[in-house]
């Protein structure tokens, strides 16, 4: 798929989301779950959004969610401007209660076939030449 | 708690020309608004001593260089933020004493908001085909942008309530409809749309086709809140503030959770709520609204959070023709961000219309007998920032 230099934004990978990255790398999608209250988040942030205590553990999720959202993008940005029609979905883990939502594009998967409720799963890309890998979901069979 | 009502009033709006690629820089727009406002007015720069930046990033650095700008006194008032808000916060200071006359300003050239700005930038340094570094949890590492985040809002929203596609398109068509009653919009001179047309137009992200969109252009505005012993003097007949709020979250990607749309509501409810019980006006006390209106799914969610209809139902509202002239919640009547402008952060000019409407200055759009009239600015997704203004005319 990525013949040419891969040109799309990507994160920086700072130093506090270390065991993110590395989790992605060791097939895992980790996120930070608060040992005082139990609540798993999305997107990380330093202390719990429910409890707000800093004793978060990143910890790897289950990977499968089903399509909270979804659209199929015609006129893409930047990078993406060759990869139209793509799917961005929102995807909502069972992880709960405050169940993470999480953004990516719905890979090997027929556009037209993509409805809310659809079970997907955490795909992984390492992105050659550079230190990080992303993620993207696609259908869970 | 009561608002301070009738302690302050916009005496002085001005739109410049809002169109592509305006010739001048995002400061002379500014500028050229803030004299038109002050000729509105009646008042001189000399008269302002508070300023409230509708720039993005607005560094305590820029607010001293327009001080200088503007005769170079020191303000006593500064603030930051959405239009709707500045107003309520700046008739607040004004009652509290801290200021008199609080200049809202803002202009725009040679940005553009959408896709075709990550692809500019690209296009302008080809030899550079390396990924950009962004911060982690950036939405445009998975190849999202603004519409195709309000293409995930109204997706949502469509299932959540069974809302159909057509009630929503329903919206740029009203929108447009304003628009040609209005000689300043950019979009009137094309002439009246259908809800076909919308579906017809390209697909950006679906399910949002071109004419679902705002606009993408420059321009500039500006807006003056006076205290009630300025205003006496004014050129025009004042409009005073009665009320207001702000609410700030975000449901941006930076913030989401899963309890996106229920009955408890967000910023926008929020700022509403207060804004009405400061007022001590009824929602049925409304003659004319401005609203923020980027996507038709803003413009169903915004009815709903403010409370002139129920959760889930802003799309049957929005096809029942109540927001078009002659409806009754007469809204965004120069056409809005689809069809009027959108400059970057239009946000005041939802307000410059409802100012204008209750002036009586609005000619062939004009809501008859508009006494009081609600203003709601918005940003960063449907719950996200929110302004709310309660105007009313003598």
């Amino acid at each position: 798929m990525t013949q040419q230099p891969y040109d799309k934004p990507l994160p920086q990978r700072l130093p506090e989301n270390e065991e993110f990255f590395a989790g992605l790398e060791a097939g895992e999608f980790r996120v930070p779950k608060c040992n005082n209250c139990g609540y798993w988040h999305w997107i990380p942030y330093p202390a719990c959004r429910n409890c707000l205590s800093t004793d978060q553990t990143w910890t790897a999720t289950s990977g499968k969610g089903k399509i909270f959202s979804y659209t199929v993008v015609h006129r893409g940005p930047g990078g993406f401007r060759d990869d139209v029609p793509y799917v961005l979905a929102m995807v909502e883990f069972p992880e709960g209660p405050r169940n993470p939502i999480v953004l990516g594009t719905v890979v090997d998967v027929d556009p037209d076939a993509v409805h809310t409720g659809m079970p997907v799963k955490v795909v992984y890309e390492e992105i050659p030449d550079e230190n990080v890998t992303i993620w993207h979901f696609a259908p869970d069979n | 708690m009561s608002f301070p009502q009738r302690k302050a009033a916009i005496v002085g709006v001005y739109n410049t020309k809002q169109a592509r690629m305006l010739e001048g820089t995002p400061w002379t727009l500014a500028l050229e608004a803030i004299q038109g406002a002050l000729d509105d007015a009646g008042l001189k720069h000399s008269d302002i001593d508070g300023l409230s930046s509708m720039m993005y990033d607005a560094s305590l650095t820029a607010q001293q260089m327009w001080v200088e700008q503007l005769g170079g006194r020191p303000m006593t008032y500064t603030s930051h933020g959405i239009a709707g808000a500045l107003v309520t916060k700046a008739a607040a200071a004004i009652a509290a004493g801290l200021t008199n006359v609080v200049c809202i300003y803002f202009g725009n050239a040679g940005m553009r908001a959408g896709p075709s700005k990550q692809r500019a930038s690209q296009e302008a340094a080809p030899v550079v085909r390396k990924a950009p570094r962004v911060p982690d949890w950036d939405f445009n590492i998975h190849g999202a942008y603004m519409s195709a985040w309000y293409a995930l809002w109204t997706r949502r929203y469509m299932d959540q309530f069974n809302a159909p596609y057509e009630n929503l398109a329903e919206y740029p068509v009203l929108a447009r409809y304003h628009a040609t009653l209005n000689p300043a919009s950019i979009m009137g001179e094309r002439g009246e749309i259908t809800v076909q047309d919308v579906i017809d137009s390209p697909m950006i992200s679906s399910p949002l086709h071109r004419l679902d969109c705002s606009l993408d252009n420059d321009g500039g505005y500006a807006i003056l809140v006076a205290s009630a012993e300025v205003a006496k003097n004014c050129r025009k007949a004042p409009v005073w503030v009665l009320g207001g709020g702000e609410g700030i979250y975000t449901d941006f990607y930076m913030s989401f959770t899963n309890d996106w749309i229920n009955d408890n509501g967000q910023s926008v409810r929020r700022a509403s709520d207060i804004a009405f019980a400061g007022a001590g006006v009824t929602r049925d006390d409304i003659d004319v609204t401005g609203m923020y209106d980027c996507f038709p799914v803003t413009m169903a969610r915004n009815i709903e959070e403010m409370g002139f209809c129920k959760v889930g139902e802003g799309h049957e509202f929005i096809k029942e023709g109540h927001l078009k002239l002659g409806g009754k919640l007469p809204t965004n009547t120069d056409g809005g961000l689809l069809s009027h402008s959108h400059c970057g952060n239009p946000s005041g000019m939802h307000v410059v219309e409802v100012v204008k409407q209750l002036r009586g200055e609005c000619d062939a759009r004009q809501v008859k007998d508009a006494k009081i009239g609600a203003v709601l600015s918005q940003g960063y997704a449907v719950h996200g920032v929110a302004g709310v203004s309660i105007l009313a005319k003598d």
